[in-house]
């Protein structure tokens, strides 16, 4: 969080900085964007996908939202639809908003505070995947959770049409309420929006674009939403392209020839393995390579043997060759190693490494002598362990090298690839008893607690569900009471609360509920003629800022 | 007559009932795939998953679930896919008849007239070199499977060969409508096209010459020698038309199945909207509701393709009719 604060009052003393100049003479033309496939419903109220959230900044606007600037500043919360940051109360539970008059949605209506309401009703309304994981500190959500239908949030959410101001109360304080504000599943639509997932039928919304077609098998139209006018420059900025085509559809090999040809200008998908040299080379010009909040990591079932005992699970960590897969992955240019959770540029993030052969901060090599003597400690030696993977060709070359260590240091261990679309839903479940497996997780907003509290949280597991996120199943009580107080601490001193997180972190790497694998980067391949490319540490290229033209 | 067709139309529900209970057992039996944990997605929590449960009627009995589903494709025609929410099934699977049809009657105009060709040509030669070489070929076209024949067609139209004279007028990936372009249509599916007929013509060339060398043994045929016929006559018109049969019911069964959603795979690496493609990505997403769509279509088309090959047989081979 320090980094961060340097980085905007920095920006804030040099005045503002050139990308904020609108260059007339790009303006216009059409942005061909590729991707295999849809992302599902375009209901920003219920889609949680990255595909289409990085489209949603230029189509929806919140009360607040992420700064639409490059690098880490795009973690900055701005001002969107409410005119200034709220006024939050003494005792942190009540945040009053007031109403930016005369910005209007595509349909021309214009935004008023009962479309304020009605939004916040609708994430309940509509069973939002984050309703009951993020929006539940609301006063009266609870209500709305068990009866959706009649969701008022009575006592939480109310409004002033005259003034235009809104009150939100919440029960209890928390420092990431803005965040969740900020996100698209807070998005303000219409009032009179259907309470049911829109599916296909695109809703109005206010930015600068509005989707004027979608049909899931072949594409995306959105054009220039004719009621827009800039309000601010950081929330909601103009758009280059008149027309942006996202069309879906192609292979990943299919999307490469595409971009190389010009037919399209960005490519959704990470390019495949056998044309990075080509694109790394002959291309290079035209790729974009940036780290991500993210990270692979081998989540340990913490409730079921061998890894119910923590030194097994630290003799893996210690075992892993992390630069072995980094080059699965592809290479250093593409992924950086790590053995703790919070990823490299996260609030929070203090390098921190236990697992390597002679303990620093980061890591150096694996240390097989001492997971040996830690798994014969352990007595866990020569039991079965099935390693879980995605049936896809990184997964699965992770899988097969994770067995070869595990057998290495004295287990009996097999992989199983599974499809993609079972595997994360698979390994959540614990009737399906799966010891280790490999999966990723992506930040939702920058905060510690998305990682740890969300992934190591004993809130977040539900024996016998499908969906338990945390896969591990990990639930120690200091370390929630830690967590919990450090969520509290946050309300009022971000960066006391990001030095506890730091503990946490270490607290967690520990406990080594998983093997922490490496942070991954992001490969953005366009098209010659794409100008101005920028990239939001949050919500990932902005689509809308770069020119075609 | 009639009851041909009723037992021909009994015997296809027959076959769609036992085939969608078949994937609708299948799809719930596999573990990790709860509809109402994907549908809620990833960290729901308990409550919204519950809430997510009761709305798509996921709290049912599965005979309920499974007549709901039935009654919303073939009643009321409103089934919703689970994964592009609110997206209607039925239309959409609709919509990419006419992209499938493009691109297998294309393919098949092809394989038939060069398979038979070649087929004529290598049993007139009959252990020649031309019946040799013709046949190593058809046995590469059938060895290429046919993603890496797209592939590298891909590799050669659309990268290496790109801004050549030769290949440079293959246009960009995709299907375009008939009614939109004629001639953008055809040249969008000539390389899809080629593709998918490779195998089909190596493997009905190969069938074909077989069955015209062994009723070149039949009675009937010396009878026509007997008779002073020439021999590009009694092969091309009475060793041919009875060869014919074996052919006729490969090409009803392989046309009804990709029609019926078979060409996939052509229809992945070229990037064209067909049936075929739909039930890929369907299957990507464990989309229950166009998976399901999907199979019944396909089975469809295949019990309907075999209903058309016996209706053939009768007009190519005298011996059935009488029979």
């Amino acid at each position: 969080m320090k980094k961060l604060l340097l980085a905007t009052s920095a920006a804030l003393v040099l005045a503002l900085p050139a990308w904020a100049e609108y260059k007339e003479e790009h303006r216009g033309g059409t942005m061909r964007l590729v991707a295999r496939s849809a992302a599902g419903t375009v209901d920003p109220h219920i889609n949680y996908t990255l595909q289409y959230w990085q489209i949603y900044q230029g189509l929806y606007d919140g009360l607040l939202a992420f700064k639409k600037a490059a690098g880490e500043d795009g973690f900055t919360k701005v001002p969107d639809l409410a005119e200034a940051m709220p006024e939050v109360s003494a005792d942190g539970k009540t945040y009053t908003f007031k109403l930016r008059p005369g910005i209007k949605f595509s349909n021309g209506q214009e935004v008023t505070t009962k479309d304020v309401v009605a939004s916040l009703q609708r994430i309940f309304k509509v069973s939002s995947p984050t309703a009951g994981g993020f929006y539940s500190v609301i006063v009266g959500a609870d209500a709305c959770l068990a009866e959706p239908a009649t969701c008022t949030l009575e006592g939480g959410v109310s409004a002033d049409e005259a003034t235009g101001v809104i009150t939100i109360t919440l029960t209890r304080p928390d420092a990431e309420f803005l965040d969740k504000l900020a996100l698209p599943h807070a998005v303000i639509l219409p009032a009179d929006t259907p309470a049911q997932d829109v599916g296909t039928a695109p809703v109005p919304g206010t930015g600068a674009y509005m989707i004027s077609a979608y049909d899931p098998n072949s594409g995306m139209t959105m054009t220039r939403n004719p009621h827009f006018k800039v309000w601010s420059e950081d929330a909601q900025p103009d758009g280059y392209p008149d027309v942006i085509q996202y069309d879906f559809g192609l292979t990943d090999e299919a999307e490469v020839n595409a971009v190389m040809n010009g037919e399209a200008d960005w490519m959704y998908d990470q390019p495949p393995a056998d044309r990075l040299a080509e694109i790394g080379s002959t291309y290079a010009d035209q790729v974009h390579i940036t780290p991500l909040t993210a990270w692979w990591y081998a989540p340990m079932n913490t409730n079921i043997p061998p890894f119910d005992n923590v030194k097994a699970r630290q003799a893996v960590n210690f075992a892993i060759d992390r630069n072995a897969l980094v080059n699965l992955f592809g290479g250093p240019v593409l992924a950086s190693p790590v053995c703790q959770v919070l990823p490299p540029g996260f609030p929070g993030h203090v390098p921190y490494c236990p697992y390597t052969k002679n303990p620093d901060q980061v890591w150096s090599a694996p240390d097989l002598e001492k997971a040996r003597a830690l798994v014969e400690e352990s007595g866990t030696k020569g039991q079965k362990v099935t390693v879980i993977a995605e049936d896809t060709a990184i997964s699965k070359a992770i899988g097969t090298y994770m067995q070869s260590v595990l057998t290495d240091i004295g287990y009996d261990a097999e992989v199983k690839p599974l499809s993609p679309n079972i595997q994360f839903t698979y390994i959540q479940n614990t009737s399906n008893n799966v010891q280790i497996s490999i999966t990723q997780w992506y930040q939702d907003y920058p905060a510690a607690s998305d990682f740890l509290n969300i992934l190591f949280g004993c809130a977040s597991f539900t024996p016998g569900s499908d969906s338990s996120i945390n896969i591990a199943g990990f639930c120690d009580k200091d370390i929630q009471a830690k967590m919990d107080e450090a969520m509290l601490l946050g309300v009022t001193d971000p960066e006391a609360a990001n030095k506890m997180w730091a503990d946490i972190d270490r607290a967690v790497t520990d406990a080594a509920p998983m093997a922490a694998l490496f942070t991954p980067k992001r490969i953005d391949f366009v098209s010659k003629r794409v100008g101005n490319f920028q990239f939001n540490n949050q919500f990932y290229w902005m689509v809308s800022q770069s020119w075609v033209q | 007559m009639v009851f041909a067709i009723l037992q021909r139309l009994a015997q296809m529900v027959f076959v769609m009932v036992g085939i969608s209970m078949l994937v609708f057992l299948i799809f719930f039996a596999t573990p990790g795939v709860d509809p109402a944990a994907r549908i809620a997605g990833r960290n729901a929590s308990p409550e919204v998953l519950e809430a997510v449960r009761i709305s798509f009627g996921f709290d049912q009995p599965f005979y309920i679930q499974y007549l709901t589903m039935m009654q919303k494709i073939f009643v009321t025609g409103d089934l919703t896919s689970f994964v592009n929410r609110g997206w209607k099934v039925v239309p959409a699977v609709l919509d990419t008849i006419p992209v499938t049809l493009s691109l297998v009657f294309g393919a098949a105009v092809l394989w038939v007239v060069f398979s038979v060709i070649i087929g004529v040509v290598a049993a007139a030669c009959r252990d020649r070199w031309p019946d040799k070489l013709l046949m190593i070929l058809g046995l590469i076209g059938i060895s290429m499977p046919v993603y890496w024949l797209g592939e590298v067609m891909n590799l050669l139209t659309q990268s290496r060969f790109k801004d050549t004279w030769f290949l440079g007028w293959v246009p960009p990936l995709g299907y375009v409508p008939f009614s939109e372009s004629p001639k953008g249509w055809f040249l969008a599916l000539v390389i899809p096209w080629i593709t998918l007929s490779i195998l089909y013509i190596g493997l009905y060339a190969r069938v074909l010459r077989a069955s015209i060398t062994e009723a070149l043994q039949e009675d009937y045929i010396r009878t026509a020698r007997a008779k002073g016929l020439s021999e590009t006559r009694i092969l091309l018109v009475h060793a041919l038309r009875t060869s014919l049969i074996a052919f006729v019911t490969l090409f009803g069964l392989d046309f009804g199945a990709l029609v019926g959603g078979s060409a996939l795979l052509t229809e992945v690496v070229f990037g064209l909207q067909g049936v075929g493609k739909l039930t890929y990505d369907a299957l990507q997403n464990l989309d229950l509701p166009v998976i399901m769509t999907t199979v019944l279509y396909a089975s469809f088309f295949v019990v309907m393709a075999n209903a058309v090959v016996d209706v053939v047989y009768i007009l190519l081979d005298p011996r059935v009719r009488s029979a």
